[in-house]
C-alpha cells in the first residue's frame, strides 16, 4: 500500500502533549513495499466496550427515520461522525441480563455461546494472519474474581476468557520495541552480552566450584541469548523502522492511560502491525471511581440510577457517560487522522461501540446501545440509524459482520439469520401502531391508564415514568424499586402498555404510586430468565 | 520425639527413585558401612535389625509406603537420607512399626537401633555451615531491590477499583512465579535456574526502570542519585556521581576505585542524549550481570576453609531475612567499616530493622509461606472479603514479631485483629473496633485491621481460631493435617490412592460423623497416620467450614446432655474430645491448646525454629543444621522466648554466619 502521509503527522501522547512523530521511514518503507502498484488495503477490526449499560432516556433516539434523525444527548460528543455511523435500536434479547451475561453477549452474540470464539477471534483467524501481532486484547483495570466474566469480552475457541493487557508503555515495547524485532536494541542487546559475559568469565576465574556452577549456568544462558539474535539478524528484516516512534509517558489517570491506549491502537492499525484489536473501556461491571471528573462514588452504584436515585448522582453517572461517549470520539478522530490515497484509515476498519445490556439499574437486555462506525472499505453504508421493528439478537448482528469479513459461517451463538441492513438492504424498520389513548378512574384509588410508556427526560425526577395519553396531562409514574424492578418499567419504556394502578389525582394530574398490573400492547412479555 | 520433625514427601519421593535395587547390593553396602573408622556408629550394628524386620516390606522387590532401606548404601546416602532414619526411629520407639501382624522385635532390640540412631544421628553430629553457593534474586526479592536502588516501583498501568485484584508491580508481573523450593519458601531458588525468558525480562525490567528514571516524573529521585541537575542538563558529573552512588549499591559491596574508572571511563567527554543514552548502557550492564542477579557471587574469602562470611555478606543475609530486600545505606556504612558484627553495633541493627515497617516482609512473605495463608485467597471469590480474612493472620503474625512477644502466643493470645467484614466473629468484643462508616457510593471495601483485646469472643485466641485459617482448611482431615505439618513440624507421606468415601448411616444407624470416619480409617495403614491426624482435626469440629465458632452463645444442644465434649449442630454430631498418641487427653480445643503451650511445646517451639532457620539460609535444613536447631529450640524453650529472641538467635546462629568455600573449580 502506498501511504501519504504528511511529514509531520501527531500523535498525542498520554500527557496530553503533542509530540511529533517522524513518519519519514515508515512512508518510504511502506512505498517501497508496494513499489506503485495498486493493492487493497487490509481490513480492519475494532470493538470498543463500554460498561454498566447506558440511562435509557440520555441514549435512545425514539424519533426519526434511517437517514432523518436527531442523536441523542449522550451521542453528542461523536456527533460529529454521524456520516460514518450506523447507530442500531432495538438490539437485545428478552431477559434481565446478569452483568457477566452481558459482557458475554456483547462479542459472543448470547449469553449462553460459552464453549466457542468470541467473533473478533474469528474475524482475527480470518485477517490477522500474516501482521505480527493476530489480535490486541485490552482492558483498563483488573479482575474481578466475583464473577470473573464481567472482565472478558474476547474469547478463544474454547470460549475460555483471553488475557487483557491495560498497560500502553507494555503494549507500544510489544509492538514497536521488541528486542528482538527492533534492529537498535538488537544491537543493544549484543554490545550487552559481550559485556556482561567478558566481565562473568574474569569472575569465574577466582571462583570456587559453587560459583563456578552458577557462572556457567548463566554464561549458557547469554550464549543462547546471541544465538537467538544470530538466527534473527539471518531473517529478512522488517522493511518499517519504528524506532522514531515515540513511547507513551506514564499515565498519571484513567484519562491518559485510555488516550494513550487509543493513540497506540490506531498506530497499530495504521502500521499494520494488528488488524484486530478489542479494548474494554471498564469491566462490565466496573467499580472504578473517576475522580478525575471530580466524581467520588462508583461507576456501578451510580449505574443503579433507581435505587440509587439523587439528582447528583445522575449528574455522576452522565459526567461518566459522556467521557465513554469522548473516547469513542477520539477513538474515531484517530482512525480518521490516518490517510492515503486510499482514504482514511476509518474507511478501511469497522469499528463496534457499545455495550452488554440496556437499561443499566434494571439490566434489561432490550434497546442495548451499538454503534458502528467506518464503511470496512465500503461493505457497510454509514450515515444511517437503523431501528428494527423488532428485537433483534446481538448474534444476528455478529453473524453479519463475519459474512463481511469472509468467514464462512452459516450461524453464530443462537442465530442464524444474518442481520439485514447494514449494507444498505432491506430492514422492517420500526413503524408506530395506532392505538388508543385514555385514563380510566375505577374508584378506590385504582387507575387503569393506556398509553405510550417513558421515562422522564428531566434529569430532577430521573427515576419517574410518564404515560402519555391523549389530551389530558401525562400520568406520572412514581413507585418504589420493587414495583420498577417487578413489572420492569425498563423493559416497556418507551411502548403502548395498559397499567392499572393506585393513585391519586393531583389537580388535574393523576399520579401512580403502585402498579397492580401491566401490559403490553403489541410487544412480547419481558423474559423473567437472565438472558 | 514423636512430634520431632520426622518423615517426609520430598524424602520418600526421593526414595522411590531408586525402585529395583537388590537386596545383595544392600548387604555388600552395609559391609562396606561396617569398616568405618573407630568411633563412629557402625552400621553393623543394625544390619541384623534390618534384615530381620524391616527390609521384607522396605526393600527390594517390595517398597511399602515408598520406603527403601535397600537404597542407602554409603556413609553419604546415609546422611542426606537422615529424615528417613529419624521416622524409622520414631516408628520403633512409638511402636508403630513393624505392623501388629508381624514377628515384633524385643526391647533389647529396639534398643539397639535406638542407641544407634541416637549415636549416628544426635550425638555424634556436629554443626557446621553449608557450602557457600550463590542463589538467583527471587521475583519479590528483585522487585524490592530494585524499589530500593532506585527509589520507585515499576508499576503496571492498570487501574485500581474494590473488588478486583490488579498486579500493579512490572516485576511480579513479568517474572515467573517462584515455585517453592526444597525448603518450601520461594527466596530458596535453587532449583529455579536462570533462562532465556528470564533473562530477557530482566533485559526488559531493566531498560524500563532506566527510562522511568530520566522520566520527569522522577526528577527527584534522579536527583538524589546524581545531584542536583542544572539547567544545561544532564552533565557529565552528574553521570559520574550516578555511577558513584548506584554501583556499589547494585553490587550490594563496596568496588575498587579501579573498577568504577571502568564504568566511567566510555562517559566522558559525553553531553546530551549520547551521555544520557551511555550512563543508562552502563547501569544496565551492571544489572544483568551475576553480581546483581545472583546473591554471593562476590562474597570474598579463602577457598577451602570454613570461615566467617564477610560483612557485606553478613550485611546481606539479614536484610534479605527480615527485609526481603537489599541492605540499607546504613547496614553498607557498617559493613564497608567492618563493624557490623560487632555484638552492640549488631544488637542495635536487629532493633532497628525489625523495628522497620520494612519488616512487615516477615508476615507477609515469611508467615504467609510457612503457614500456607495464600490457601485464604480461596476462601472467597470477593477480594474485600478475602483480603478481610487474610490480613487477619498477617497482621497478628507482624504484632507478635514486632511487638516482641512470647513463642507460643502464636498458639494463644489475646490480640486479634479485625475489621468491620470479620468483626461478626468476636461477639462482643467487635466492639472495640475503630467506627467505620462506608462512603457513599462505594458497595464493598477493604477495610483495614482494629487491634482489639479478647475478652468475651468465644472460642478464639491464638493463630489457630482466626477464621481465614479455619476456614481455609475444609474438614477435620485437612484441619487436622495443616496443623501436624505446619504447627507441629511432622510430615505425613500422601494418602495411598482409592481410599474410597466415609459412609452414610444406613437404616436404622444413627453414627456421627466421626464414628463412621473411624471405621472408615479403622486399618493399620490408614491409622499410622490418622492416629496422629484426627486428635488435631475433630478438635476443631466445633467451628463450621466459614470459620465460625459454633458453640458461640446462642447455640443451643438439641440433645440433652451427653458425653462431655460431644454437642450436637445443625449438621449432625461432633465430637471435640481426642487423644494424642502421646497418650495425652482433651476434651475439646481449648484443653488442646493447653497442651501445645505445656507438654507439647517444644515440638512447636522447634518448628517454629526450623521453619525460621530455613527461610533465613534460603535453603532445606540438613543434618548438621540439627545441632543449631537443638541449641535455640532448648534455649528459647527454657527462656519462654520472645519472636525476637527467636530472630536474634537464627542470626547469631553458625549457619547464618558462616560458610564453607570449596577449594577447587571442578
Amino acid at each position: 500500500m502506498k501511504w501519504d502521509i504528511k511529514r509531520r503527522t501527531f500523535l498525542r501522547g498520554a500527557a496530553g502533549a503533542m509530540m511529533p512523530l517522524p513518519f519519514l521511514n515508515l512512508m518510504e518503507a511502506s512505498a517501497k513495499e508496494v513499489g506503485g502498484g495498486v493493492a487493497k488495503p487490509p481490513l480492519r477490526f475494532v470493538t470498543l466496550f463500554k460498561p454498566n449499560g447506558v440511562h435509557p432516556p440520555s441514549w435512545n433516539i425514539n424519533e426519526g427515520s434511517e437517514q432523518d434523525f436527531r442523536m441523542s444527548p449522550l451521542m453528542k460528543p461523536f456527533a460529529k461522525h454521524k456520516d460514518d455511523l450506523i447507530i442500531l435500536d432495538n438490539m437485545g434479547d428478552f431477559g434481565f441480563s446478569s452483568h457477566a451475561n452481558s459482557t458475554r453477549r456483547f462479542l459472543s452474540g448470547h449469553h449462553a455461546n460459552r464453549k466457542a470464539a468470541s467473533m473478533d477471534q474469528l474475524i482475527a483467524d480470518k485477517i490477522g494472519k500474516g501482521t505480527a501481532h493476530r489480535s490486541l486484547e485490552l482492558t483498563t483495570e483488573g479482575l474481578f474474581p466475583n464473577q470473573v466474566g464481567c472482565s472478558y469480552i474476547s474469547y478463544d475457541h474454547k470460549g475460555d476468557p483471553i488475557p487483557r493487557e491495560s498497560d500502553p508503555q507494555l503494549v507500544f515495547d510489544r509492538l514497536f520495541r521488541n528486542p528482538m524485532s527492533h534492529p537498535e536494541k538488537r544491537k543493544q542487546m549484543g554490545s550487552l552480552l559481550d559485556r556482561v559475559s567478558d566481565d562473568a568469565k574474569s569472575l569465574a576465574r577466582s571462583a570456587g566450584r559453587e560459583d563456578q556452577e552458577t557462572l556457567d549456568e548463566y554464561l549458557t544462558v547469554v550464549r543462547e541469548t546471541e544465538k537467538r539474535l544470530e538466527n534473527i539478524k539471518k531473517q529478512p528484516a522488517s522493511k518499517i523502522d519504528f524506532s522514531s516512534l515515540k513511547r507513551p509517558e506514564s499515565a498519571a489517570n484513567l484519562d491518559e492511560q485510555v488516550t494513550a491506549m487509543i493513540d497506540l491502537i490506531a498506530l497499530a492499525l495504521w502500521t499494520d502491525s494488528s488488524r484486530c484489536i478489542t479494548y474494554m473501556l471498564g469491566n462490565s461491571n466496573s467499580r472504578m471511581i473517576f475522580d478525575f471528573l471530580g466524581v467520588k462514588e462508583q461507576h456501578h452504584y451510580l449505574s443503579h440510577f433507581f435505587r440509587n436515585f439523587s439528582r447528583e448522582n445522575i449528574d455522576g453517572l452522565l459526567k461518566i457517560s459522556l467521557w465513554h461517549m469522548e473516547k469513542f470520539d477520539y477513538l474515531l478522530t484517530r482512525l480518521k487522522s490516518y490517510k492515503d490515497q486510499n482514504g482514511r484509515l476509518l474507511d478501511h476498519c469497522v469499528v463496534l461501540y457499545g455495550s452488554g445490556m440496556g437499561h443499566s439499574d434494571n439490566h434489561t437486555a432490550t434497546r442495548i446501545p451499538m454503534v458502528i462506525a467506518g464503511q470496512g472499505g465500503g461493505m457497510l453504508k454509514t450515515g444511517r440509524y437503523l431501528r428494527y421493528a423488532k428485537n433483534q439478537q446481538v448474534g444476528k448482528l455478529h453473524l453479519s459482520l463475519l459474512k463481511k469479513f469472509g468467514v464462512e459461517t452459516d450461524s453464530f451463538a443462537e442465530s442464524s439469520t444474518a442481520l439485514p441492513g447494514l449494507d444498505g438492504s432491506y430492514f422492517e424498520p420500526f413503524k408506530e401502531k395506532q392505538f388508543d389513548r385514555w385514563i380510566k378512574k375505577e374508584g378506590g384509588g385504582q387507575f387503569a391508564i393506556q398509553g405510550r410508556l417513558r421515562m422522564s427526560d428531566n434529569l430532577d425526577e430521573a427515576k419517574v415514568f410518564y404515560i402519555d395519553v391523549a389530551d389530558q396531562q401525562s400520568v406520572r409514574i412514581e413507585v418504589t424499586f420493587n414495583d420498577f424492578h417487578r413489572f420492569n418499567l425498563a423493559y416497556h419504556t418507551g411502548t403502548p402498555i395498559t397499567l392499572r394502578g393506585n393513585g391519586s389525582d393531583q389537580g388535574g394530574q393523576i399520579l401512580i404510586n403502585k402498579v397492580t398490573e401491566l401490559k403490553s400492547l403489541f410487544g412480547k412479555r419481558p423474559g423473567s430468565q437472565d438472558g | 520425639m514423636f512430634f520431632s520433625n520426622s518423615i517426609h514427601k520430598e524424602i520418600l519421593g526421593r526414595a522411590v527413585q531408586f525402585l529395583t535395587e537388590a537386596r545383595l547390593c544392600f548387604l555388600i553396602g552395609l559391609f562396606a558401612l561396617g569398616s568405618l573408622p573407630m568411633g563412629q556408629a557402625n552400621e553393623l550394628e543394625v544390619m541384623p535389625f534390618l534384615e530381620q524386620h524391616c527390609i521384607k516390606c522396605h526393600g527390594g522387590e517390595k517398597v511399602k509406603g515408598k520406603v527403601d532401606f535397600t537404597k542407602v548404601t554409603s556413609p553419604a546416602a546415609i546422611d542426606a537420607n537422615f529424615e528417613l532414619w529419624e521416622t524409622a526411629a520414631d516408628a520403633l520407639e512409638y511402636e508403630e512399626m513393624p505392623p501388629e501382624d508381624e514377628p515384633q522385635p524385643t526391647a533389647a532390640e529396639r534398643e539397639v537401633f535406638l542407641n544407634w540412631y541416637q549415636q549416628r544421628f544426635v550425638k555424634s553430629v556436629q554443626a557446621k555451615p553449608a557450602p557457600f553457593k550463590p542463589r538467583r534474586l527471587s521475583a519479590a526479592e528483585y522487585r524490592n531491590t530494585l524499589r530500593s536502588l532506585f527509589g520507585f516501583d515499576l508499576e503496571v498501568a492498570i487501574i485500581e477499583a474494590e473488588q478486583t485484584i490488579v498486579e500493579k508491580s512490572m516485576v511480579m508481573k513479568l517474572l515467573p512465579t517462584d515455585p517453592p523450593g526444597k525448603s518450601g519458601f520461594t527466596n530458596d531458588t535453587y532449583g529455579n535456574p536462570l533462562s532465556t525468558v528470564i533473562w530477557e525480562r530482566y533485559s526488559y525490567l531493566a531498560d524500563s526502570i532506566l527510562e522511568e528514571l530520566f522520566a520527569k516524573k522522577h526528577r527527584s529521585q534522579l536527583r538524589a542519585l546524581s545531584g542536583p541537575v542544572s539547567d544545561q542538563g544532564f552533565s557529565e558529573a552528574n553521570a559520574i556521581r550516578l555511577i558513584d552512588t548506584l554501583l556499589p549499591r547494585i553490587f550490594r559491596r563496596s568496588l575498587k576505585p579501579a573498577d568504577l574508572e571502568k564504568v566511567k571511563t566510555p562517559l566522558m567527554g559525553k553531553s546530551g542524549r549520547q551521555l544520557v543514552r551511555a550512563v543508562k548502557s552502563e547501569i544496565k550492564v551492571a544489572l544483568m550481570s551475576p553480581g546483581f542477579i545472583y546473591r554471593g557471587v562476590l562474597m570474598q574469602g579463602q577457598p577451602g576453609k570454613q570461615q566467617a562470611v564477610d560483612e557485606f555478606e553478613l550485611a546481606e543475609r539479614l536484610s534479605y531475612f527480615l527485609w526481603g530486600d537489599m541492605p540499607d545505606e546504613q547496614l553498607m556504612k557498617l559493613a564497608a567499616n567492618r563493624s557490623l558484627a560487632e555484638p552492640e553495633v549488631f544488637a542495635a541493627q536487629l532493633t532497628r530493622m525489625l523495628d522497620s515497617p520494612k519488616s512487615r516482609q516477615l508476615a507477609d512473605s515469611f508467615a504467609v509461606q510457612w503457614l500456607s495463608l495464600n490457601e485464604i485467597d480461596h476462601v472467597s471469590d470477593n477480594p474485600p472479603f478475602t483480603m478481610a480474612l487474610k490480613t487477619q493472620p498477617i497482621d497478628f503474625m507482624d504484632y507478635l514479631i514486632r511487638e516482641d512477644r512470647p513463642l507460643l502466643e502464636l498458639i494463644d493470645s489475646k490480640t486479634a485483629f479485625i475489621n468491620p467484614l470479620t468483626a461478626k466473629f468476636y461477639g462482643k468484643d467487635r466492639k472495640q473496633m475503630a467506627a467505620y462508616k462506608k462512603q457513599k457510593g462505594i458497595e464493598v471495601e477493604a477495610v483495614k485491621n482494629s487491634k482489639i483485646t479478647l475478652q468475651h469472643a468465644e472460642g478464639r485466641g491464638g493463630l489457630l481460631t482466626i477464621p481465614g485459617v479455619l476456614a481455609m482448611n475444609r474438614g477435620p482431615v485437612l484441619r487436622g493435617t495443616w496443623m501436624l505439618e505446619r504447627i507441629m513440624g511432622d510430615h505425613l507421606s500422601d494418602p495411598p490412592a482409592n481410599v474410597g468415601v466415609v459412609k452414610k448411616n444406613s437404616g436404622g444407624e444413627s453414627l456421627s460423623f466421626r464414628e463412621r470416619f473411624e471405621q472408615h480409617r479403622s486399618n493399620a495403614a490408614c491409622a499410622l497416620c490418622h492416629d496422629k491426624i484426627d486428635p488435631f482435626g475433630f478438635a476443631m469440629q466445633a467451628y463450621d467450614e466459614a470459620g465460625a465458632f459454633v458453640l458461640a452463645q446462642g447455640y443451643q444442644s438439641k440433645k440433652k446432655k451427653g458425653n462431655k465434649g460431644q454437642q450436637k449442630y445443625a449438621g449432625g454430631e461432633f465430637d471435640t474430645s481426642g487423644e494424642l498418641p502421646s497418650g495425652e487427653k482433651f476434651q475439646d480445643f481449648a484443653e488442646l491448646k493447653k497442651i501445645l503451650m505445656s507438654s507439647q511445646r517444644e515440638a512447636v517451639i522447634r518448628n517454629i525454629v526450623q521453619r525460621t532457620l530455613a527461610y533465613a539460609l534460603c535453603r532445606k535444613l540438613e543434618i548438621y543444621d540439627r545441632p543449631t536447631v537443638e541449641d535455640i529450640t532448648a534455649q528459647l524453650n527454657q527462656s519462654n522466648g520472645s519472636w525476637r529472641d527467636l530472630v536474634k538467635a537464627v542470626s547469631h546462629s553458625l549457619p547464618f554466619r558462616q560458610t564453607i568455600l570449596e577449594s577447587e573449580k571442578s
